[in-house]
């Protein structure tokens, strides 16, 4: 008893540290989302209920972007993880020259999504931009795409710059994973006759699953709260066709500078973000590692 | 050593009776850019000079949160002396009672009777009262390029609506990356859509531009169906695609490379203009008027304003009387790109008498084809007016959304905000 007392006194510092920085902006978050706290009421701050909840969900374009971040999510964190795991795989044998490559095939990820954004935004224009210019030059289309004003395509054009952002992430968890697989493994394996593909199935992903079902857990998350590319490129549009609850969160600042609502917003994407969490490990969990 | 401690607390003693105290006055500013920021720094230089003992601290926080910064630093009584305060954001911060009413210092102010007529009623929006002394003046004028026009046979400017949605269509040549109108779809598109929606009316309030005189909403009126119907074909015979999604930056770009030879733009797109375009390669015109023969720019207006808990109020005047004298607000507005708030800055300096102004020259001189109308700024909703009509209007542009519809839902959005 009194061993973890001693404990207890020992952590009091970190607990109190992580209460004053996490504990204490959620409480604040999740009370501000009650009240009415926005540029217009400076001088009546107060307590509203479940008004600017009533008032999301009575929102003729909520559900649009609900879909809209669930299609941002799935096609993100799936094409990121097919394609980081096919560049970690790549890169796991060393060849000449591994380290330049993998600083070059890294590179993304060390920008600011906002400003890859707004590189890509012109990068994409109908008008001045260089894909368009190029796939025109190679005699593939005679005029160029409107990538970014239709509503199908902008969607695809978001989520294509956000694979192209995210790969990095998931080729260095996934490399760091690979590379800590003992070759005794793979060795034994082909002494038994197993062939590259049955290696990956029974080898490679059982050993390095709990580092994708982690990476998988985080990207989730974390693309769900990730609005910079999105808001760099279109700002949600065009008619909120790319609008998801992130975006939605700024946009309620940016134009209405309504903070409790906003607050609001935060408060439902951390509820989501919460159920999925609690499923997901749930349901991972249920199946033990096991070589 | 005696003697040199004596000697050095007789130096400090001299030093803190001798030495003037300095004032240090904050200012924050609302419109920061790589432009502007420069120049206020330079007018600051020379009040600090002429003023030795005061001290100005500049603080820009980013243009896009700049409002909600400002709006934050005074609700909290920050410690500021002088706020840049937007025509979007005035009567937000008027209403918290935070800002002196200006009144007193205007009277005694001898340049006030060579301010813009209806210039401090346009600031005065809350209260009847000027909480701020504006600084520049922005109304939208049409842009337009003479050498691309020419090439396609047009030697003047468009005059009425139709013309410009006529040669608009013949300028546009999608195959060759040729259109005639640089559309804002995105990044508040608000005052672009209602220039064009009510230049289909005679009957504005000039007191709000979303009211007819006889107190209707302009969108439940029939002419607004006709109104939005046209606007919506300048989108699609005559700009790019692509201009759904263009904002401040995509449309000047396309007016500098000649895509879109015919612009609706403020006065701060000359600044950049003039560096990018040889001079005479782009010229200005008053608003198209439209089937009613009128046109309503809408007056937007800048300034500066001061906290009632401010412990400097005198010397933040004289800053903001020395910002607003006639040779200041010249160079002021020539560097930015706003148009002056004083007559004689006009007179004495040729820049705004030449064909870079004419367009707001001549709106502002002819009083019967165009009326300045405000904006319902001081109503609550407005902020969430801008993505509302933004958003809808997009879905208009896409087909998703009727015309009848989309201004159904407008009538709805500005009964339930309580217009009138």
């Amino acid at each position: 008893m009194k061993h973890n007392r001693f404990i207890l006194f020992m952590l009091l510092p970190t607990l109190l540290l992580i209460s004053f920085i996490i504990l204490y902006p959620t409480i604040s978050g999740v009370l501000l989302s009650f009240k009415n706290y926005s540029v217009f009421n400076f001088g009546n701050i107060k307590w509203i209920g479940m008004e600017n909840f009533k008032e999301i969900f009575g929102d003729i374009f909520y559900m649009d972007v609900v879909w809209n971040t669930i299609k941002w999510i799935f096609f993100s964190v799936i094409f990121q993880l097919l394609f980081g795991f096919i560049l970690a795989l790549l890169m796991k044998e060393p060849f000449k020259g591994r380290g330049l490559y993998a600083g070059l095939v890294f590179y993304p990820w060390a920008i600011s999504g906002f400003a890859i954004g707004l590189i890509w935004s012109w990068l994409l224009n109908g008008q001045f931009g260089v894909i368009n210019d190029i796939l025109i030059k190679l005699g593939f289309i005679k005029e160029g795409f409107n990538f970014l004003s239709d509503p199908t395509l902008a969607m695809f054009s978001v989520i294509l710059v956000n694979v192209w952002y995210g790969i990095p992430f998931f080729a260095i968890m996934i490399l760091a994973a690979l590379q800590s697989i003992p070759n005794s493994l793979y060795e034994a394996a082909e002494i038994d006759g197993a062939g590259y593909f049955t290696k990956l199935f029974k080898i490679t992903i059982p050993y390095i699953k709990p580092t994708l079902i982690n990476t998988i857990l985080l990207r989730v998350i974390w693309v769900m709260n990730f609005p910079d590319i999105i808001y760099g490129m279109t700002r949600g549009g065009p008619a909120g066709s790319t609008e998801i609850l992130s975006v939605k969160m700024i946009n309620t600042v940016f134009y209405e500078s309504n903070y409790s609502k906003a607050a609001a917003h935060g408060v439902i994407i951390v509820l989501i973000l919460l159920i999925y969490t609690i499923m997901y490990l749930k349901l991972t969990s249920k199946k033990e590692f096991s070589l | 050593m005696k003697k040199f401690i004596v000697f050095i607390s007789l130096l400090l003693v001299a030093l803190f009776a001798f030495s003037e105290e300095t004032i240090t006055l904050n200012l924050v500013e609302a419109f920061s850019s790589p432009w502007r920021t420069p120049t206020l720094n330079k007018i600051i230089e020379m009040f600090e000079t002429l003023n030795p003992g005061v001290k100005i601290n500049v603080i820009s926080p980013p243009y896009e949160t700049a409002y909600q910064k400002i709006n934050l630093m005074v609700s909290t009584e920050q410690p500021l002396d002088i706020v840049e305060i937007g025509d979007w954001n005035l009567s937000t911060l008027a209403a918290m009672g935070k800002l002196e009413d200006l009144t007193p210092y205007i009277n005694s102010w001898p340049e006030k009777n060579d301010l813009i007529d209806g210039i401090l009623e346009a600031a005065s929006i809350y209260h009847n009262t000027p909480y701020l002394l504006p600084h520049g003046l922005f109304a939208k004028a049409l842009f337009y390029r003479p050498d691309v026009l020419k090439k396609y046979g047009f030697n003047d400017y468009p005059k009425t609506m139709k013309e410009l949605y006529d040669m608009g269509k013949k300028l546009t040549e999608s195959g060759k990356n040729q259109y005639g109108f640089a559309f804002r779809g995105k990044g508040y598109p608000t005052s672009f859509i209602d220039a064009v929606v009510t230049s289909f009316f005679d009957d504005i309030d000039p007191n709000n531009m979303y009211l007819t005189k006889s107190g209707k909403i302009v969108f439940e009126d029939p002419r607004a169906v006709e109104a939005l119907t046209f606007y919506v074909n300048i989108y699609k015979d005559t700009s790019p695609k692509d201009s759904i999604n263009w904002g401040w930056d995509e449309q000047v770009n396309a007016f500098v490379s000649g895509i879109t030879p015919l612009l609706f733009q403020d006065p701060d797109t000359t600044g950049m203009l003039n560096e990018m375009l040889k001079p005479g390669q782009y010229k200005t015109a008053p608003l198209p008027v439209g089937i009613s023969g009128k046109a309503y720019p809408s007056f937007g207006f800048v300034g500066w304003g001061i906290p009632t808990y401010s412990k400097h109020k005198d010397l933040a005047w004289k800053f903001i009387k020395f910002v607003s004298s006639a040779e200041i607000n010249g160079y002021w507005s020539k560097a930015y790109g706003a148009l002056p708030i004083l007559k004689s800055v006009y007179k004495y300096d040729s820049y705004f008498s030449s064909y870079i102004f004419e367009g707001w020259t001549k709106m502002f001189e002819d009083k019967k084809h165009y009326q300045f109308t405000q904006y319902p700024l001081d109503n609550e909703n407005w902020g969430k007016w801008n993505e509302f009509q933004e958003k809808t209007m997009q879905q208009v542009l896409l087909g998703k959304l009727s015309v009848v519809r989309c201004l159904k839902e407008w009538t709805d959005f500005w009964k339930k905000a309580g217009i009138k």
